[in-house]
């Protein structure tokens, strides 16, 4: 085995890489641009009423589908009019650029009062009205929902103060089946001549007279009538589709919903042709004329960074270089670098000509504040790694540490939005965005959308029951589509699964399913996406509430933003950062001293070794078992080899099979060469193998690609993942590479790395942040364990492993890190988060006078935080003198109180376990009516034998510091003649061996190919099982059924890395009896 | 007294096996709701291969692709043990159905009757069996210890009273069926055996338990009765006459039928009660028919209830030998005798509508007297249904453009040379989920003899029509 063990477990984040939509949309319409300018005598039409697919659930095509289609029928201008809503505009705006086709911006809009129009935007003065307008009605009601009266549309389109001409909107009014002249009237009185009639015809009814009625209405009212179509698919034949989505949003079957369905697919964009027979000619022009009066252009949007950051008297560009040089000082005391001050120079002018100095003057308002709050945090991007972010404090990476390739940083030719994320402590991040929120207020800051889309499960699930399938069968096809699957086809996880894939209806689910795929669901809020504006947002863009209270959204989505070029702060959340300032906090009370991050040794000795072990338990990053089976092989010796670890198990570097070569010249089995000497510095760092995405990119650039063309290719990487065409830049890329010299094989390689960045393209300057963390949470691990694994505990849930893995590794040790002293749960000492108690201060190098770890009152399972609280408030009065004071002082109720009977909390007070029940069982529910109630006769109960106290030590906390389950099992698995974990690590590679384990992790790695990867843990650590899938299916129930799995199988120890290949497995969970285990599987 | 528990370990499931062909295939019962489907009890094929009660319908799924999956009826238990319980009554006067999963039987007054406890608990054992019940069966002296001893182990019987209680004594906490969750808190309190826990305090254990473990435990040991709700059978009639012989044809069934029939109308007049509706069953060698019969009102009368029946039985086939009778009725209804007016004006023409329904029925069979309901279907041919002639209410149509009168059974095509639009088109495409997708255009047409023709052409045709309806 072995080698492709490296690939097991791939990492999976993608930071940046990905292209902008719009580029992609342009690419795909571009290709299509098939447009017949052919002069023809068809009457010419605009649509003005045509929902997108951000009606959710109503419209059935795409915006980049519906302006095709008109493209393609020689419209004059599509309107998008979603309803209460601008989600979908930039999409239509993306669209209406790549086909040339006019957008006109508007929204549909069913007042409370049944009244239904459509607004359409004349000019700038219309947008932000129209802005307006959907925040107050999407405001007002829950989130995806929206109430609007009509003394709302009234207020809203009242004249303002300073205001000349008109309001900038024209209505359509729809009229209903009988249509309602004084709704007409309404209207009328509101906007005067800039009402017309939508007349909407589609043979549902009789038309004529339909069309005879409206007419005669308009000419009585004096309006003018505009032919419409409302829109609901860019083409007949997504009738299906369109019909299941109404079922959906009906929650209705479609056998039943017949009162709901369109009567037929008219409601289409229909040809010029078609159309000429429906209507009145007069009323097609009419829909021209309009749309012509329609002149707004979504690119006027004028959206302008908060200016409140620069103090008086100075510019952004001026205030930017004075916070820069501030920080210059603080970050190289000794004098810069004359390079590094080159350096900045050379970035401070690039953001002053991008005019870009707003946003890091943003970010690092933001940065000073969490850090003003003692909120640790650090930026991460391409623009984060920079010198000038490094200066302002926004990255602890330093620029000259890491070999970065700044091609990335920013780009003239590019004209792209700087890239920047924040990570907080995760449970402090709340704070950083109400600071925002507070800052700027909520009409100026709101966190991004993201647009939730149909997935292949959800869509399944959805779909089948608007076909009326019963609930067992949807969850059945459901999981059809879910993880299990591996790499199995359709048609085979189907006929697995008791369904005939040739069945009509079978057939038919599966069919408009995967037409429904992708189609967004609804919106949510982005991550930590903020926008910050510098007027109020809804003059830019809706804003409207998102499921958790006091949070906004606005209704635009990153790639949104994007092509509107609104700049975004990423604030994320990071467990990690929330656990090294808790170790450090630790570190200063119990080991007297301050650990500053930023000036953290580099290259500490130990904290290598133990890397180079893969002691790596707990720790950033590094931690899965992918990374903990290449660190042996790679063995990190400095800063960046943790940067090429961090980024090296991830899909680009395995599919471009770049792992292996680089492992080989690293261990000095293989020469480092380079395709040409031109190159070498590129590739230099690592090796001669190209790892990062930087790398890549500068080769093509090298080889004869401009800047604009890498970032072409870049952008087809991300969409060839979506089947986008990659064939021209491979031909090229060849051609100029062989020019040069390289050879053929090295050119695939560099093109299937390529791809694979393509699906998880991971850049350097992400990898270089995280493996400042990882160095960090190392160096933590390796010299202050305790308060390492302390503050770790205190930040769960995060991370691979359970408390309990987190608490043996503890205790342990192992090579020169010291096991701790790890202290059980106790009511009469333990606080709500877990504690160090002792420890010495730290003298030189040594890492003795560790101190011990109390484990907290948070491990114990059903008690919760209030209650914990309670019993700290009471202890602080005086301390418990029984188990009778400790529940009446403070007034746990039952649940509390067998939650410490349970987790034995109240050993000190009662005794053991069987006592503790005993005594909480008899607390009354009242307190007594005299203080000293009668004591019951004394009871003398036997005490729980150590198996029991285990037991009980895992159900009520997960984990136990008694002897180890298997411990106790011991006897009974030498009869059967296994092996523990410390017993296999002393035999050689290649022995037969037998062992058993809980079972702690299941994975199954997409690259892996049915292989299953098993986690079993013993008294002693861990063994790493390796299932191949045709074992896995043979004993299937074993596998995914053990909690305690015995395997057979072949020892193999390669560099240091260790595994059991299994060829056989049993069960043997029978042995636990009722002991409650944990295991992650297949995350 | 001697109670025999009668303890039923998988209820529902044996429910569902007894009517299978082959109950060794594997099989679960699957509840909870539609995001989280879990087993509710599986059969020993099932659990042989590693699916359990309380799993996850997609784990088990993926151990076991091919095993049967049936709702769980949450009402089954006790509509079986309801069942069950009308069984047990045969064995005994007093039978206790109250406890869930099991049945408790008053066995020491059916011994002189039955036989000694060991005839009786075979025979229990062997109807169950035959029944297709797994179980299994205690006996003691109290109902309580009954029900213990049959979860202990199956066939333990102890008429002895301190022979029960030193039993008693041993027996486990969790498994002396203790109310809620007492058996095992006192278990973790290291409290293993009855006999530990009735040596503390009894003031200790109620201000920790309550009342209920003390009274429990009184009942077990016999100290105290248990007040059992016993069973009685339910209020309905039940009758089976063995022909003895094949019989082929109506004539020789006529005249059981009328025993039957005068027996029912006794049962009835006895209860002061009429029947409404009720069931003849005309059992065949493996199969049986059902000749049901239903009445507008409730009635008593001998003679208009046989005519009725016989009616019916008249008109069924008779393709097999009818073996046996059986005649049952559930809707036993009070019976109000019919006011009759002193000057009865009403003729046989004049029949109110649900007596003529009746008669119809009565005449013509239940399938041909129907209502029609609108559906919300839009081909026009899907746009009504039959439903059950006494149906609640129907819901209204929901809107739709103007329909003809008169709906063709099926559209037949139109030749008219002379044929006149009046309105359309009205185009219909729909209907494409269940692979019938009806693409049409409707007109309105006046056919050169001046009657209003509804038809429909291919969609942008006008041409080659298909009519489906006449206006009247």
């Amino acid at each position: 085995m072995s080698r492709d063990d490296a690939v097991v477990g791939v990492d999976r984040d993608t930071p940046g890489g990905r292209p902008p939509r719009a580029w992609e949309v342009a690419q795909r319409l571009g290709l299509r641009a098939a447009n017949d300018d052919v002069a023809d005598d068809l009457p010419a039409y605009a649509e003005l009423h045509c929902l997108s697919d951000f009606s959710f659930l109503r419209g059935a095509a795409s915006a980049e589908a519906l302006f095709a289609r008109a493209a393609q029928c020689g419209y004059e201008a599509l309107a998008i009019t979603d309803e209460c809503s601008l989600a979908g505009i930039v999409r239509g705006l993306e669209a209406a650029r790549a086909t040339g086709l006019r957008l006109i911006v508007g929204s549909e809009f069913a007042l409370s009062c049944g009244l239904r129009c459509v607004l359409l935007i004349e000019n700038q003065a219309g947008y932000v009205r129209l802005c307006e307008l959907i925040t107050r009605a999407r405001r007002a009601a829950r989130k995806g929902e929206y109430r609007l009266g009509r003394d709302d549309l009234a207020d809203v389109l009242a004249a303002r103060a300073g205001e000349t001409g008109s309001c900038g909107l024209f209505v359509l009014w729809l009229p209903a089946e009988l249509p309602d002249a004084a709704e007409a009237r309404w209207l009328q009185g509101l906007f005067g001549d800039r009402m017309h009639l939508a007349v909407e015809l589609h043979r549902d009814r009789d038309d004529a007279a339909r069309l005879a009625r409206l007419l005669a209405l308009a000419a009585e009212l004096d309006i003018e009538a505009v032919a419409a179509g409302d829109v609901h698919m860019d083409v007949r034949r997504r009738r299906a589709l369109q019909d299941t989505m109404t079922a959906i949003r009906h929650n209705t079957p479609l056998a039943d919903c017949g009162a709901h369905l369109f009567r037929n697919g008219e409601r289409h964009l229909r040809t010029r042709r078609a159309l000429g027979h429906i209507y009145p000619h007069a009323l097609l022009e009419a829909a021209v004329r309009l749309a012509r009066r329609c002149t707004f252009d979504l690119d006027q949007i004028r959206y302008a960074y908060p200016a409140e950051l620069v103090p008086d008297g100075h510019t952004p560009a001026s205030w930017l270089r004075a916070l820069t040089e501030q920080g210059m000082r603080e970050r190289w005391p000794g004098g810069v670098p004359a390079n590094v001050a080159a350096q900045i120079d050379g970035e401070l002018a690039l953001i002053a000509e991008l005019k870009y100095e707003a946003f890091f003057l943003t970010v690092e308002d933001i940065v000073r504040y969490a850090r003003s709050r003692g909120i640790l945090c650090q930026g991460r991007g391409s623009s984060a790694n920079s010198a000038v972010c490094f200066a302002l404090g926004i990255t602890v990476v330093n620029p000259a540490e890491s070999r970065l390739l700044m091609a990335r940083f920013l780009s003239r030719e590019r004209n792209e939005p700087p890239d920047i994320d924040v990570d907080f402590e995760h449970e402090r991040r709340e704070e950083v965005l109400q600071y925002v929120y507070a800052k700027y207020g909520r009409e100026r800051a709101a966190l991004a959308a993201t647009v939730i889309r149909y997935r292949g499960k959800s869509a399944v699930r959805d779909v089948a029951k608007a076909f009326g399938l019963p609930a067992d069968q949807v969850a059945l096809l459901a999981e059809c589509y879910g993880w299990g699957n591996g790499e199995a086809p359709m048609e085979q996880r189907l006929r697995e699964a008791g369904f005939d894939p040739d069945n009509a209806l079978i057939a038919r689910v599966l069919a408009v399913t995967e037409q429904l795929r992708e189609h967004p669901r609804h919106l949510s809020q982005h991550v930590g996406g903020f926008v910050i504006s510098d007027a109020a947002l809804s003059t830019v863009v809706p804003v409207e509430n998102a499921a958790m209270p006091d949070r906004t959204i606005i209704q635009w989505d990153k790639d949104d933003l994007e092509t509107m070029r609104l700049l975004k702060v990423d604030c994320l959340a990071l467990g990690m950062l929330t656990c090294i300032r808790k170790a450090v906090d630790l570190v200063e009370r119990h080991r007297g001293y301050r650990i500053d991050l930023a000036q953290l040794p580099p290259g500490d000795a130990p904290t290598y070794a133990m890397i180079q072990a893969a002691d790596t338990v707990g720790v950033f990053q590094i931690e899965s078992r992918a990374q903990m089976s290449m660190l042996p092989r790679l063995k990190p010796k400095d800063f960046y080899d943790l940067v090429v670890e961090v980024a090296i198990v991830r899909p680009g570097p395995i599919q471009g099979d770049m792992v292996h070569p680089y492992l080989r010249r690293r261990q000095g089995k293989e020469k480092v060469t380079y395709p040409s000497v031109d190159i070498r510095a590129i590739l230099e760092p690592t090796l001669g193998i190209p790892l990062f995405q930087e790398q890549v990119m500068e080769l093509v650039i090298h080889a004869g690609y401009t800047a604009e063309q890498a970032d072409g290719l870049r952008r087809s990487m991300a969409a060839w993942r979506h089947g986008g065409d990659m064939e021209p830049h491979r031909v090229r890329i060849r051609e100029l590479m062989e020019a040069k010299g390289y050879s053929s094989a090295f050119i695939d390689q560099i093109f299937e790395q390529i791809k694979g960045f393509g699906s998880y393209g991971f850049p350097q300057s992400h990898a270089a942040s995280f493996a400042k963390l990882v160095y960090i949470s190392c160096w933590l691990k390796r010299h202050e364990p305790a308060a390492f694994a302390c503050a770790l505990l205190n930040a769960q849930p995060m991370g691979f492993y359970s408390p309990s893995q987190i608490v043996q590794d503890a205790r342990r040790g192992r090579g020169g890190r010291i096991g701790i002293e790890v202290r059980p749960v106790d009511v009469t000492c333990s606080d709500w988060d877990n504690t160090l108690e002792g420890g010495y201060v730290k003298r030189g190098v040594d890492d003795g006078g560790q101190a011990a770890l109390r484990l907290g009152l948070r491990q114990v399972g059903g008690l919760s935080e209030a209650m914990a609280q309670a019993v700290l408030a009471a202890r602080v009065q005086r301390p418990f003198r029984d188990v009778r004071d400790l529940c009446l002082r403070a007034g746990l109720d039952e649940r509390a109180r067998r939650a410490l009977a349970e987790a034995g909390a109240l050993q000190t007070l009662a005794g053991h376990r069987h006592a503790a029940r005993w005594a909480v069982a008899g607390i009354e529910r009242q307190r007594p009516l005299f203080p000293g109630s009668p004591d019951e006769d004394a009871v003398a109960l036997p005490a729980p034998t150590a198996a029991e106290d285990v037991l009980s030590d895992y159900r009520a906390t997960g984990l136990t510091l008694r002897t180890h389950p298997l411990a106790l099992l011991r006897g009974q698995l030498r009869q059967r003649r296994l092996l523990d974990s410390r017993q296999l690590e002393r035999l050689p590679h290649g022995r037969q061996v037998r062992t058993a384990g809980l079972v702690t992790q299941r994975q199954r790695p997409a690259t892996a190919k049915g292989t299953i990867f098993v986690t079993i843990e013993d008294e002693h650590g861990m063994v790493n099982l390796v299932v191949w899938s045709d074992l896995a299916v043979r004993r299937r129930k074993a596998l995914l059924g053990a909690r305690l799995l015995a395997a057979r199988g072949r020892w193999e120890r390669v560099d240091g890395v260790r595994h059991l290949i299994a060829s056989d497995l049993a069960d043997l969970s029978h042995l636990l009896g009722e002991l409650q285990t944990v295991s992650r599987d297949f995350h | 007294m001697l109670w025999a528990c009668i303890l039923l370990p998988q209820l529902a499931l044996d429910a569902v096996l007894r009517r299978l062909p082959d109950p060794a295939r594997p099989l679960a019962l699957v509840g909870g709701p539609a995001q989280l489907r879990t087993l509710h009890a599986v059969n020993a094929a099932a659990a042989a291969a590693g699916l359990r009660a309380g799993m996850r319908l997609t784990a088990a799924h993926a151990l076991l692709p091919e095993a049967a999956l049936v709702d769980h009826d949450a009402q089954a238990e006790s509509r079986w043990q309801q069942f069950l319980a009308a069984w047990a009554y045969r064995h005994s006067s007093q039978v206790g159905a109250q406890w869930p999963g099991c049945l408790l039987l008053e066995v020491r007054a059916s011994f002189g009757l039955l036989g000694p406890w060991p005839r009786i608990e075979a025979r229990l054992r062997e109807e169950l069996t035959a029944l297709g019940f797994s179980h299994r069966i205690a006996m003691a002296p109290t109902p309580r210890a009954a029900h213990v001893l049959a979860g202990l182990r199956d066939g333990l019987s102890v008429s002895n009273p301190a022979a029960i209680r030193e039993l008693l004594d041993r027996v486990p906490v969790r498994r002396a069926r203790l109310p809620d969750d007492t058996g095992e808190r006192l278990h973790r309190m290291g409290l293993r055996d009855l006999r530990s826990v009735r040596a503390l305090p009894a003031g200790g254990l109620r201000r920790r338990f309550g009342a209920a473990l003390l009274d429990h435990l009184a009942r077990l040991y016999g100290e105290a009765d248990d007040a059992l709700t016993l069973y009685r059978p339910p209020d309905r009639f039940d009758l089976r006459i063995e022909l003895g012989y094949d019989v082929e044809s109506h004539t020789p069934l006529l005249f059981p039928l009328r025993r039957m029939i005068g027996d029912l109308c006794t049962y009835l007049s006895i209860r002061d009660g009429g029947v409404q509706r009720f069931t003849l069953r005309l059992e065949q060698e493996t199969a049986h028919t059902d000749v049901d019969v239903g009445l507008l009102a409730a009635e008593r009368a001998p003679g208009l209830l046989f005519e009725l029946t016989r009616s019916r039985l008249e008109r069924v086939q008779l393709e097999r030998p009818v073996l046996a009778l059986r005649l049952i009725a559930h809707e036993l209804p009070p019976f109000v005798p019919a006011t009759r007016d002193l000057f009865d004006v009403r003729t046989q023409q004049n029949l109110p509508w649900p007596q003529l329904r009746e008669r119809l029925r009565a005449r013509l069979g239940d399938a041909a007297v129907h209502r029609v309901a609108p559906t919300c279907d839009p081909r026009p041919e899907r746009a009504w249904r039959r439903v059950d002639a006494d149906g609640g209410a129907i819901a209204p149509a929901p809107p739709r453009p103007p329909r003809p009168a008169w709906l063709l059974p099926r559209p037949v095509p139109l030749r008219d040379v002379r044929l006149r639009l009046v309105a359309g088109p009205e185009r219909l495409e729909s209907g494409w989920w269940d692979g019938e997708d009806a693409r049409r255009d409707y007109y309105v047409l006046e056919t050169s003899q001046g009657q209003r023709a509804w038809a429909f052409a291919p969609p942008g045709e006008q041409g080659g029509w298909m009519l489906h309806g006449w206006f009247a």
